[in-house]
């Protein structure tokens, strides 16, 4: 018994991690360019994209799963993704990855703004250009300081996961919970914890060795 | 021909005025220090020279070439650049980059640079320059492995390393603590000593009595005085430099 929730759970699971691994993969290259448009000098280019991202931040990520699912339907009558799991998942991922990526632009907003002008100065006044100076002086300096933040965020994702439960996108509480009606077990839902708990932990080791790595400047 | 020719330059912030035409002209392998309160605009005149500030008029020529016009104003990009490398600057808070150790915060803009030199023989003109700091056994430490005063002989170190023609320091010793301004003003000495072509902006008057040929007093955003260091520190006959060393020596 014990062997076959097991499996059915990691069945689950997978459902999970594909939404986590790619809502990683695509909102942080997306909050980058966020965070360039918050920091952009013309407010026409600027004021939106702090609005979303006041927006975004402002409100419940189910609702906003809720919405984003629903809502084309809803408001313009059209089934804009599709029928069955596929359309699930990618209404999932779009909310996820639109959610994440405005946190992780505030995120690297803060990282970016922290560095010293003294740094771009000196960079400037030793002829580098722009890119040299960003990729050579500014990022690993920023990448140090969001280390910790990201961090944060990215175990909060491992949990936030099931919320997309809410548009019945499969994942491991689904399925832990599937065993109360089949089974009549309750204790297959508990045991869904122990897999958060793990993958949290890893990621936590994972995240810990950067933070160590990156540990030989100030 | 004079190394560095300033004309007339002006420059303001919010409508404040707070270079109001300077002028003055130094010779190769001199030693230019400048004095002059607080506020008077003794910064903004390095930023101007290092274009890390765009003056609003005036001329800036180096070896008789001109290389900013007010009238004109700055062209983007690689020109600028280039222009930039004739000075160096050494800050009051060194600003060094965190994440590479001394002798890779000396070689780091040589090597983007990368006029034909290779990587070693910029590594062997970094590692020289740094034991010419005093700094031989410390080129594999990160900054914050460093004090104060070794920190900022990196960072002159680090400014040679691109063989500017005029050298900048602003404050170099005021973020330091008293018992480490010695050592930097030792270098800085002995650079004045080998010639090198330097703008010292401080607060230290006995240093600039002796290491300067010239002195120049800033007051108010205009050149209120100027002459060698006897003239000017020992035998004062301008009212406000005599009022200004006056106020430093109580
Ligand atoms: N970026 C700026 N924006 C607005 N005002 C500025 C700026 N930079 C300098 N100023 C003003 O210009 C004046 C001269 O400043 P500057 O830093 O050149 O003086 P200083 O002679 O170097 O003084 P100190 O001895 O305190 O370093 C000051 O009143 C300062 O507030
Ligand atoms: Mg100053």
């Amino acid at each position: 018994m014990f062997a076959n929730v097991t499996l059915s759970l990691l069945e689950g699971f997978l459902g999970t991690l594909k939404l986590f691994i790619l809502t990683l993969l695509l909102s942080l290259p997306l909050g980058l360019l966020i965070s360039f448009g918050s920091m952009n000098k013309n407010p026409i280019v600027r004021l939106p994209i702090r609005f979303i991202i006041w927006v975004v931040r402002g409100t419940p990520l189910m609702l906003q799963l809720l919405i984003i699912f629903y809502g084309p339907g809803i408001f313009f009558g059209m089934n804009f993704w599709g029928s069955g799991d596929t359309g699930r998942f990618t209404a999932a991922l779009v909310a996820f990855v639109i959610n994440y990526a405005c946190y992780f632009s505030e995120i690297f907003r803060g990282g970016i703004q922290s560095i010293p002008k003294g740094q771009y100065e000196a960079a400037a006044v030793l002829g580098l250009t722009k890119g040299q100076t960003f990729f050579k002086i500014v990022l690993l300096q920023v990448v140090k300081r969001i280390v910790p933040p990201i961090s944060n965020e990215v175990i909060t994702l491992v949990k936030d996961t099931s919320l997309a439960r809410v548009i019945a996108f499969y994942e491991i509480i689904w399925e832990g919970e599937r065993f109360i009606k089949s089974a009549g077990i309750i204790w297959p839902l508990f045991y869904t914890g122990a897999f958060y708990l793990v993958f949290s932990g890893v990621l936590t080791l994972l995240f810990g060795y950067i933070e160590k790595k990156l540990d030989y400047f100030k | 021909m004079a190394i560095l020719e300033v004309k007339d330059l002006k420059k303001s912030f919010d409508n404040q005025e707070i270079l109001k035409g300077i002028s003055f002209e130094m010779e190769k392998g001199q030693t230019l220090s400048i004095l002059g309160s607080s506020g008077s605009g003794k910064t903004t005149l390095l930023r101007c020279l290092n274009f890390l500030e765009t003056p609003d008029a005036g001329t800036i020529s180096v070896n008789g070439n001109l290389l900013f016009d007010g009238a004109v104003g700055h062209e983007k990009g690689v020109d600028l650049r280039e222009k930039r490398l004739h000075f160096g600057m050494v800050f009051q808070q060194f600003n060094l980059f965190p994440q590479y150790t001394a002798l890779e915060n000396v070689t780091l803009a040589p090597k983007l640079e990368a006029n034909g030199k290779s990587d070693e023989e910029i590594i062997e003109l970094g590692k020289e320059l740094l034991v010419k700091m005093g700094l031989e056994d410390r080129m594999n430490n990160y900054p914050h492995q460093l004090s104060g005063g070794q920190q900022q002989r990196v960072a002159i170190a680090r400014a040679l390393a691109l063989k500017p023609d005029i050298l900048c320091f602003d404050e170099p010793t005021s973020a330091l603590d008293p018992e480490l301004t010695g050592e930097v003003l030792k270098v800085i000495k002995e650079l004045a000593d080998q010639h090198t072509t330097m703008i010292i902006v401080t607060h230290e008057i006995g240093f600039a009595r002796d290491v300067s040929d010239e002195i120049i007093f800033m007051d108010n955003g205009v050149i209120a005085d100027k002459g060698t260091p006897s003239q000017l520190i020992d035998n004062p006959s301008n009212e406000r430099t005599r009022q200004f060393l006056a106020n430093y020596l109580k």
